[in-house]
């Protein structure tokens, strides 16, 4: 609520809410990692690599498994969707083949919901991998924009400010080319508008990576 | 994954260990483990840690209909779930026996201790109630789950506000917070849990056991309590004799244990309402300590996005745009068509017999309908005609009769007609 | 032949790079083209609308009922349409008995976020008696045979399925208070958009249009683009995979325009030749 307020303080300009990260909080998983994006706040717990179930063992890379818990309720199909996308994303950056037979599993739970959900999981799952040391060719950062009946782009939405828009994308953007990993859109939007989405995300993904290189940066400054 | 067992020599040292008094994490036999309290920006939402051991609540409130009967009091849920973020051992949405017990415990310790007014949560007797529902996550397990999740339950119970409502004859209106402030639950008062693990078949007594020494107790004793020193239920696990003076030592000690707790979750809940009302900042981001090197924050961050628009501009214009080239769809019956002339798929006689006649139904096609234009008569003339010819699908006919139709009725066969099509139609039908 | 044969088994990726070497692919394709597809509208009779569409080899089967219910109470002149999408035993080995898995689970959920989306069909069309009484399309699709591309088949018949139904009309008798229903009267839905969908999966930054399941085993990434008849997107779905310059979804999302208008005019002309019978 108290970011709200501010966003309407700052203008017309987009901009990213504040972040906040506190990586390795929990003392069971091997990586963990807490991520509050606005009043938005997601925890992410990775095991691994582990054991794996022979049932689910490939042989030549490492099985992953993504849980996406809801605050309120079981998960439905909702947040089996979302945990494909979420899946698919870390297979594609995490170096799996070095560790075949094995398990990575990523467990998310939902702390708030206050707005840009999905990007807030994206985030803080990375923070994740990167605190439970898995090798990644990339890392990568979640960008929630939203366009409202004019067509204007509102970076890092706010709840309320979701539900008044036309159209909510969410791309996954990797570190190394700025490229799109993962994309997902809620409303419709025109060909143009997309492309702005995509350009204005990926100069909202260096701050993310900024903050990546900053956080690690203090991780690792007494050394 | 299975859990990693503990081995025999740590089973012996931390044994030998309580034997002499002492504890792993330097604690003393009565001591609990540190308790913190943080509480989210929405109501009925927190985080308690007790030690390393993390649960996270959530109080929630929906309209309905009572059960029948009980018909003027609300209904109270429990959900304790144990996320496999936990503790790697907890498998997502089994229903283990440790859970099954942990709900029980729970529900004896808020619901049957009659804590929470259900009367007061009555709208309109026999029709509408509220339910709420208390969900617990276990975030992070280091024993003593139970002693936590009861501290999360009463706490999110006492923090939750829930939305105020009217009845005007029979009419509910809900008032949004921003009409009426939300109003609190009513709470007679607050039960705790508090555990003790026994060792050496009763000799040695622990209060709030952590993970290691729940592996190596011999039984398990919870008591909840609430600050009156009102014992609201107690359970005895793990199959050990208690002598009398053991419980009633126990019930001495969980009546000063309550009463710290008790204090605690005041003081942590008015300074969360202080600082609400005053406007201040609250929140899980308020809570996680700034000076942590494993923690790190930014202040909102404004993004240039000024020369996004040439950048998609420039992109789309370099694309190659859509091809004007389209495949012309190839009509089979009516009600079938295809388009394409990639491969063909390979199950079928169906494509297979067809194939000549599609050849040469196209060839008619172009010649009697210009290039496929799709008016509706010649489209309608080259079906009938092709029909009379090959019957291409026999049973097409059949696939447009509705179940629906009454009897007797004109045997209205197509059912994406229109009322003026229904003369055009007649031929057809009859010609069957 | 069977020395061809045994290199596809024991090194299908190299097996498939060589044909993409060539610009082509094992089936004969090119990159950029479709499987034939094939559409039949009206299969079920049951059904009030009904579709079976083939793409190649990947079959799916589309019955929509409608039913009455009572309109949610935040929404009181709103109707629902529920989407549910079923890969069967039957229509490939890799799916397993039991409870739906999470390909079904993503699929269906997919086909909601379009309809949601795209507003194929207003929700306030389904409404009947403002607050009493609403329809409820139940979608379901049932996928026969899998091979590969299962979104766009789906898309494709829910579609067509959706164009066929026909609702009776429905009066309120006064005195009872009972739904009346005319079946002698029936209107088809007003549909507002027509999604169509164009899935392309990613194999070393090439673009290959409508996979086969083969070629989506050994894909590292897929994409769907949902368009409706203006150009609009509806959905760019793209679940994590390899990753994507702006400029080469530019390519996916032209592709898909083009699959859109092949794709409506198969659709006009099915329900024009439907309507003319």
């Amino acid at each position: 609520m108290e970011t709200e307020q501010k966003r309407f303080d700052s203008g017309d300009l987009p901009a990213l809410r504040r972040i906040l990260c506190e990586q390795g909080l929990l003392s069971r998983p091997d990586g963990s990692a807490s991520w509050i994006q606005g009043d938005t706040s997601v925890l992410v717990g990775i095991y691994g690599p582990t054991e794996v179930k022979v049932s689910k063992e490939i042989y030549d890379k490492a099985t992953f498994e993504v849980l996406l818990k809801p605050k309120i309720g079981l998960p439905g199909v909702y947040e089996r969707s979302r945990e494909q996308m979420i899946k698919k994303t870390c297979e594609a950056v995490v170096l799996g083949t070095l560790h075949p037979r094995s398990s990575i599993t990523i467990v998310i739970q939902v702390v708030t919901d206050a707005g840009s959900l999905l990007s807030s999981c994206l985030n803080a799952t990375c923070m994740g991998l990167v605190d439970a040391g898995l090798p990644m060719n990339s890392l990568f950062c979640g960008v929630t924009c939203a366009l409202d009946a004019d067509g204007n782009i509102t970076l890092d939405p706010a709840m309320k400010q979701e539900k008044e828009a036309r159209a909510v994308l969410t791309f996954a953007i990797d570190s190394a080319e700025k490229k799109i990993l993962m994309s997902n859109t809620k409303g419709s939007c025109s060909v143009e508008e997309l492309q702005q989405c995509i350009a204005a995300s990926q100069r909202a993904a260096d701050t993310i990576f900024q903050f990546y290189r900053d956080s690690a940066h203090r991780k690792y400054s007494k050394w | 994954m299975k859990e990693t067992p503990l081995s025999n020599c740590e089973k012996r040292f931390l044994l030998r260990a309580i034997e002499e008094r002492k504890r792993l994490d330097g604690r003393q036999c009565y001591d609990y483990r540190n308790i913190r309290i943080s509480f989210g920006t929405d109501y009925g939402c927190c985080i308690v840690e007790l030690g390393k051991t993390r649960v996270l609540g959530q109080v929630s409130c929906e309209l309905v209909s009572p059960k029948p009967n009980r018909a003027t009091e609300g209904i109270l849920f429990f959900n304790l779930e144990l996320s496999p973020m936990a503790s790697p051992a907890f498998e997502p949405g089994r229903q283990s026996d440790l859970l099954v017990k942990l709900n029980r415990l729970l529900e004896r310790c808020l619901r049957n201790s009659k804590c929470i007014d259900t009367e007061s949560l009555c709208v309109v007797a026999g029709e509408k109630v509220w339910q709420i529902r208390v969900d617990l996550h276990l975030l992070n397990h280091n024993g003593n789950i139970i002693d936590a999740a009861s501290i999360a339950a009463i706490v999110a119970l006492c923090h939750f506000r829930r939305p105020d409502v009217s009845v005007q004859g029979e009419e509910v209106t809900l008032y949004t917070p921003e009409e009426r402030d939300p109003v609190p639950l009513s709470i007679h008062h607050m039960p705790i849990c508090v555990s003790f693990a026994f060792f050496q078949q009763g000799t040695y007594l622990l209060v709030d056991p952590s993970e290691q020494e729940e592996r190596v107790m011999d039984g398990l004793l919870v008591i909840a309590m609430n600050k009156h020193c009102e014992i609201c239920t107690i359970q005895s696990s793990g199959g050990i004799m208690l002598l009398k003076d053991q419980v009633l030592l126990c019930s001495k000690v969980t009546g000063v244990k309550v009463a710290e707790i008790t204090e605690l979750i005041q003081k942590a809940l008015a300074n969360d309402q202080k600082v609400r009302k005053e406007g201040g900042k609250f929140g899980f981001a308020e809570s996680i300590p700034n000076q942590r090197i494993t923690a790190f924050k930014i202040e909102q961050a404004t993004i240039d996005t000024d020369d996004v628009q040439e950048q998609a501009e420039e992109i789309i214009a370099k694309a190659s745009p859509p091809s004007e080239v389209l495949a012309n769809p190839v009509l089979w019956a009516p009600g079938t068509a295809q388009i394409g002339e990639g491969v063909e798929n390979s199950w079928g006689d169906f494509e297979e017999s067809e194939k000549e006649e599609e050849e040469e139904e196209v060839a008619q096609d172009k010649s009697t309908t210009d290039d496929q234009t799709m008016e509706m008569g010649d489209t309608s003339v080259g079906n009938q005609d092709k029909k009379d010819e090959t019957i291409v699908l026999s049973d097409s006919e059949e696939e447009d009769v509705i179940i629906l139709e009454p009897e007797g009725a004109q045997k209205n066969r197509t059912e994406t007609s229109y009322k003026q099509d229904i003369a055009s139609k007649k031929p057809v039908s009859k010609k069957k | 032949m069977a020395a061809a044969g045994g290199f596809r088994t024991v090194e299908p990726l190299e097996y498939y790079r060589r044909f993409l070497k060539e610009n082509c692919r094992p089936d004969g394709r090119e990159l950029g083209e479709f499987r034939t597809t094939t559409v039949n509208v009206g299969s079920i009779t049951t059904a009030d609308g009904s579709a079976l569409v083939k793409l190649g080899n990947t079959t799916v089967i589309c019955g929509i009922k409608a039913e009455f219910a009572v309109p949610p109470v935040d929404s009181s002149n709103k109707g629902y349409i529920v989407p549910n999408v079923d890969l069967p035993l039957l229509c490939s080995s890799r799916f397993r008995p039991g409870p739906p898995g999470e390909e079904a689970q993503a699929a269906s959920q997919f086909m909601a976020d379009v309809i949601e989306n795209s507003q194929v069909v207003m929700k306030e069309d389904l409404c009947i008696v403002d607050g009493k009484l609403a329809w409820v399309l139940y979608c379901d699709m049932i996928c026969l045979d899998y091979d590969g591309n299962l979104l766009d088949a789906c898309m494709c018949a829910f579609l067509a399925a959706l164009k066929n139904v026909q609702l009776p009309a429905v009066s309120i008798n006064e005195e009872t208070g009972l739904a009346e229903v005319n079946l002698k009267e029936k209107t088809p839905l007003t549909i507002r958009k027509e999604p169509v969908a164009a899935s392309f999966i990613l194999f070393d930054s090439l673009l290959i249009v409508d996979p086969t399941a083969e070629e989506e085993d050994l894909a590292t990434g897929t994409v769907t683009i949902v368009t409706d008849e203006e150009g609009k997107l509806c959905a760019v779905h793209k679940p994590g995979g390899s990753t994507l310059t702006g400029a080469k979804l530019q390519d996916c999302i032209s592709r898909a325009v083009t699959r859109h208008k092949e794709v409506k005019k198969l659709l006009d002309k099915l329900i024009k030749s439907k309507k003319a019978k």
